[in-house]
Order: C-alpha cells, then sequence, then structure tokens
C-alpha cells in the first residue's frame, strides 16, 4: 500500500481510450472542442474516423451521442466535468429517459482544475448524476483503478458517468490485487474503531490518516466506494456494524454527493454516527489542487479530527 | 415527354392524405372531451407534415438502421402523433381517448415506450442533435435509414438548435430531413414580438443547408418540397408555413392551446 508514484488522470484515461478502441469498432469519442486537454486527442490520433469534436456546444455534443447510440454505436463523451453539468437536462430528458448507452467520461473535475478557478472546478457533478434514474456513476482512486473500471464500464449497458481529476493522482490502489466491479467497494486498510469511506485522489488523505489514527491508538478501515452508484450496500453495512462510526471525505459538495449518499444507504440499513469531510462553497484560484484541498480543509488532519470527534 | 410517374402525388392518394389529416385532426379535438389541457394548437399545426411523412414517405424494415425515423422535436405536439399513428394503426385509437391518463399509454410528450415514437422529447431544441447523430450512425454503418425530424418555429429560440446544425457532420449527411414549422406563435404570445425569426431560413442556408418552403397545410406543396429535398442529396431543411389551431375556428392562427369542450363539441358536430 501506498507505493508507486504520483500519476495523471486525464492522461490513463486517453491511453486507456486510445487502446480499447482497438477492442470495440463501434466506440466513438465526442467532445466539445476539449480533445487535447482531456488527451481524448490520443483517441483521435488513432481513429480519426471515430471522433468527432462538434465545437464548443455540450448540449448538442450530448444528444448527438445519444443519437449516435440509439443508431447502435458506443458512444464515449469526454469532456471537462464542470462544462458536461451545462448539458445536465439533455443527460437528464435524454439520455437517462431513454436509458441509452452513452458513457460520459468527466475530467478536470474537483478542484482539479486548480488555477481556472470556480468556474472550471466541479463541485457538484456527483449530485447531479447519481440523482439521474438508470445512470450509475465511478470515481476511480487512481489511473490504476481508472484502467480496470474502463473495460467494465465499456461493457455495461446503459449510461455511465465517470470522474476523474486532470494531473494529480496518488497512488492509492498500487499493488492491491482485486477485480473491478460496478457495484463493488473495496477496503483499503482494516481497522475497528472508525470507517473512513470516500471515493477519488482524497483517498490519499484518508489512508495518511488512518495511519495518524494508529498512532493515537484508533484502528481506521478505509473504504474506497469507486462506484457511488450503484453502492455496495452491503459492504458500507458491514462496516458501519463493525467499526460504529463513519467519516465519509469527497472532494465534492458535502450536499448530495458521497457522504450523502453513504449516509443513505446508513439510515436505511444500520444508523450510526457520521462526520463529512468535503467542500461546503465554491473553490478558488490556486497553483495546485493539492493547494485548494488545503485550504478547503480537504485532508488528512481534518479526516483525524472527525474522526476523533465521532469516535469521541 | 413526361413520364407518367412524373407527378409526385397523383389526385387517389391525395385524397387518400386528406381523410386520413381530417380523421386525424378530429381526433385531436375529440382528444379534448378526455383531457383539457393537451397543445391542441400546436398539435393541428404539424397534421398535415406527420400525415404525410408517415403514410408516403416512412419507410419501415426489421433493422433499425434502415427504416426511416420519426422524431418530433416539438414534443409537445404529441396529440397529433398519435392521432396519425392510430390511423396507421400503430397505436390503438381507444388509446387516444385515454391520454394523460395515469392507466394509459400515451404521454403528455412522447416517450420511446408508446408504439411508433422514436426519441422520448418534451424538451425543446434537442431532437434535431439526436437527429443527426442516428443519421450520423446510419451512415457510418453503411446503411439505408433516414432520420426526419419535426420542429416549431418558437423552437428555434434554444441555442441548442445553433449547436446543432452549424456542426460541419450536419453538412456531410444527405439521410436527414428537418421540417420547421413557422406558425408564428410560441407560448406566451406571437414569435414576431419575442424572437422574429424572418432570418432564419438566410442562416440555415449560409450555414450549408439546402433549405426549401412550402405550405404546411397543402399536401401537393409538402410533397413537392420532399421531392426536391430528396433529389438535392443534402441535408434539407424545409420552412413550413403553418396555422397554429387549423381547422379549428375556436382558436386557429392564434396563442390559444386549447378551447373547452362545449367549443369542440359544437364545432365537431359542425364540421
Amino acid at each position: 500500500m501506498m507505493q508507486g508514484s504520483f500519476s495523471s488522470m486525464r492522461e490513463a484515461m486517453g491511453k486507456e481510450l486510445a487502446r480499447l478502441g482497438e477492442l470495440h469498432q463501434d466506440l466513438l469519442v465526442l467532445t466539445a472542442d476539449v480533445g487535447d486537454s482531456t488527451r481524448a486527442s490520443y483517441f483521435r490520433e488513432k481513429y480519426p474516423e471515430r471522433y468527432f469534436n462538434v465545437g464548443i456546444a455540450e448540449q448538442h455534443l450530448v444528444d448527438f451521442a445519444a443519437g449516435l447510440a440509439a443508431a447502435g454505436k458506443k458512444p464515449v463523451v469526454v469532456n471537462f466535468a464542470m462544462f458536461l453539468m451545462r448539458a445536465w437536462e439533455q443527460m437528464r430528458n435524454t439520455v437517462a429517459r431513454m436509458n441509452l448507452d452513452v458513457k460520459f467520461f468527466a475530467t478536470h473535475s474537483g478542484y482539479s482544475d486548480s488555477g481556472d478557478g470556480s468556474s472550471h472546478q466541479s463541485l457538484e457533478d456527483i449530485a447531479l448524476t447519481r440523482v439521474l434514474p438508470n445512470f450509475a456513476v465511478v470515481v476511480p482512486a487512481d489511473p490504476i483503478e481508472l484502467v480496470k473500471a474502463l473495460p467494465e464500464i465499456l461493457a455495461h449497458r446503459g449510461p455511465v458517468y465517470m470522474r476523474t481529476g486532470r494531473d494529480y493522482s496518488p497512488p492509492i490502489t498500487a499493488g492491491l490485487e482485486y477485480e473491478f466491479k460496478l457495484g463493488k467497494a473495496q477496503v483499503l486498510r482494516e481497522g475497528d474503531d472508525v470507517s473512513i469511506v470516500g471515493a477519488g485522489v482524497v483517498l490519499w488523505d484518508a489512508l495518511l490518516a488512518a495511519e495518524e489514527l494508529r498512532k493515537m491508538g484508533v484502528g481506521a478501515t478505509v473504504i474506497n466506494v469507486s462506484t457511488v452508484k450503484p453502492m455496495d450496500e452491503a459492504l458500507i453495512e458491514y462496516y458501519a456494524r463493525k467499526t460504529g462510526r463513519i467519516v465519509t471525505v469527497e472532494e465534492h459538495s458535502v450536499i448530495g454527493g458521497i457522504g450523502s449518499a453513504v449516509s443513505e444507504v446508513i439510515v436505511k440499513r444500520y444508523p450510526v454516527p457520521m462526520r463529512f469531510v468535503g467542500a461546503s462553497t465554491f473553490g478558488r484560484s490556486a497553483k495546485s489542487q493539492r493547494e485548494l484541498l488545503d485550504y478547503y480543509g480537504i485532508n488528512s488532519s481534518s479526516i483525524v479530527k472527525a474522526a476523533m470527534e465521532v469516535v469521541g | 415527354m413526361e413520364r407518367a410517374d412524373a407527378k409526385p402525388i397523383s389526385l387517389e392518394e391525395l385524397n387518400k392524405l386528406r381523410e386520413v389529416a381530417e380523421r386525424a385532426r378530429k381526433n385531436v379535438i375529440r382528444m379534448l372531451f378526455y383531457d383539457q389541457s393537451i397543445h391542441v394548437g400546436s398539435s393541428l399545426s404539424s397534421i398535415e407534415i406527420l400525415t404525410t411523412l408517415v403514410f408516403k414517405y416512412q419507410r419501415m424494415a426489421e433493422s433499425h438502421l434502415d427504416r426511416d425515423w420519426l422524431i418530433l422535436s416539438k414534443g409537445h405536439a404529441a396529440p397529433a402523433l398519435y392521432a396519425v399513428l392510430a390511423e396507421k394503426g400503430v397505436i390503438k385509437e381507444s388509446e387516444l381517448w385515454k391520454i394523460q391518463s395515469i392507466d394509459g399509454v400515451l404521454q403528455g410528450h412522447p416517450e420511446t415506450f408508446i408504439p411508433g415514437v422514436d426519441m422520448s422529447t418534451g424538451s425543446l431544441g434537442q431532437g434535431l442533435s439526436f437527429g443527426l447523430g442516428v443519421a450520423k450512425g446510419i451512415k457510418m454503418s453503411g446503411r439505408n435509414g433516414r432520420v426526419f425530424v419535426i420542429m416549431g418555429d418558437g423552437e428555434q429560440d434554444e441555442g441548442q438548435v445553433w449547436e446543432s446544425f452549424t456542426q460541419k457532420v450536419a453538412r456531410e449527411l444527405d439521410n436527414i430531413l428537418v421540417f420547421i414549422e413557422l406558425n408564428g406563435f410560441q407560448l406566451d404570445g406571437d414569435v414576431e414580438s419575442i424572437k422574429p425569426k424572418a432570418f432564419l431560413q438566410a442562416v440555415w442556408r449560409d450555414a450549408g443547408w439546402n433549405t426549401l418552403s412550402c405550405d404546411g397545410h397543402d399536401f401537393a406543396s409538402i410533397v413537392a418540397a420532399i421531392e426536391e429535398a430528396q433529389k438535392a442529396r443534402a441535408p434539407t431543411v424545409i420552412f413550413a408555413s403553418t396555422l397554429r389551431g387549423k381547422g379549428f375556428k375556436p382558436i386557429e392562427n392564434s396563442k390559444y392551446q386549447r378551447s373547452s369542450p362545449d367549443d369542440a363539441r359544437k364545432f365537431l358536430i359542425n364540421a
């Protein structure tokens, strides 16, 4: 655990998509003029005839992809998370309503577009997509998990929203052997006193926090819910019973995101005290994503604090 | 010498289309007895175009890539689509009287679980994007299906329409035919005072589309335009002049979508 080096989510996504283009002849990649920034361009280089830049037109992007899916193709829409939300209504009224096989690979989520500031940072996309009927929502922890997840996501029939960051990506699942399955969570570390549940790059801070807590005599389980929807309810319930307390952590608004999704499971199956670490307002510009995570208190010290509060 | 089949439509065929459209028109008005919230005005604007497409041009096939798709982007005209599909036998006529009922099939706006409906619509401005996707998907598969899209003039307000017809791909497709109905009204009033559309045809033409015009209530005119579109082998948009509420005097050519069941009854007795 916690070996390997930091890498880039968008790089991994772009390369893997280009690789998978060979296996899936019907796979099409579509974007709204952010092919280079998202690395969808790697697919364009290999399969120009199966790549569409529709221009800076996200609403059209989503419905054009929906039409291609209706005609039996396998479209993957690649765009910044924030600007896909501009077409949320198209995702709802065309894709979700007709349950079409369109995949959404959203890069630059959370604070990962650190320099561009709040207009480009997406802290609402998990809430907005998980509320859509028929949609699955996936937040890979790191490039290794992303590569595991992609074939499974493409094999799934129906809309999937996959959220990735830009370049900051700590090695969270390096060295772990497991098969990625939609709806399956992974335990990254076991402990008896508190469960820390999250997804994406913040799991790195969860693991650092667990190490801190160990030194303080508190055992923490760290759970990776990379499939935010459908949520692995059985596993969450098991650890709620086992540890009796839950802290959730996310690079997203604490309203409607992963914390909310976990609490929906908990109140239904086995209520335990919870704390929520995440964003509560818009972001701002900074020199790095790491700076922003620390600035907004989405880091290991906040997780330790929340865990100690709930352990009491 | 003129070939015998040179006339796009025979008198016999014309009369048949007229009969179908007249029955569909009356059935839309009759639906007012069962639900007073349907969009009658917008529906009556679309009857002849829908009848022409469904009864004369739409080809059916086993494969969804070889048949013709019909997308009612102005989804609020759903009653017209249902009435025409009922004439075709795709929808049971008895279902028409259960429109918008919890135990009926027919929804207020089209849904793909309704027989004969190719796209779930109801939110304006999305039908053309989807239609272009289908048309491109068909072409990429080397198949023969075509896509018909029907939009309203008010619908042209949506930015997504601009996003879709300006895409380069759109200009390369010859299997898409778009109707834009110009009935001059949108929900809150007349188009001219809200967002004038006089420039539309020029804009579409300059964007690379083959643009044609027709009288959207005259079958010979609609057919002539479609025939010309087919010859053009280019993405075509037909601007169809129509009247909102056409043929139903209490609301004809007005912003009103509906009238009372009493008005409808009186009208149908006299019609």
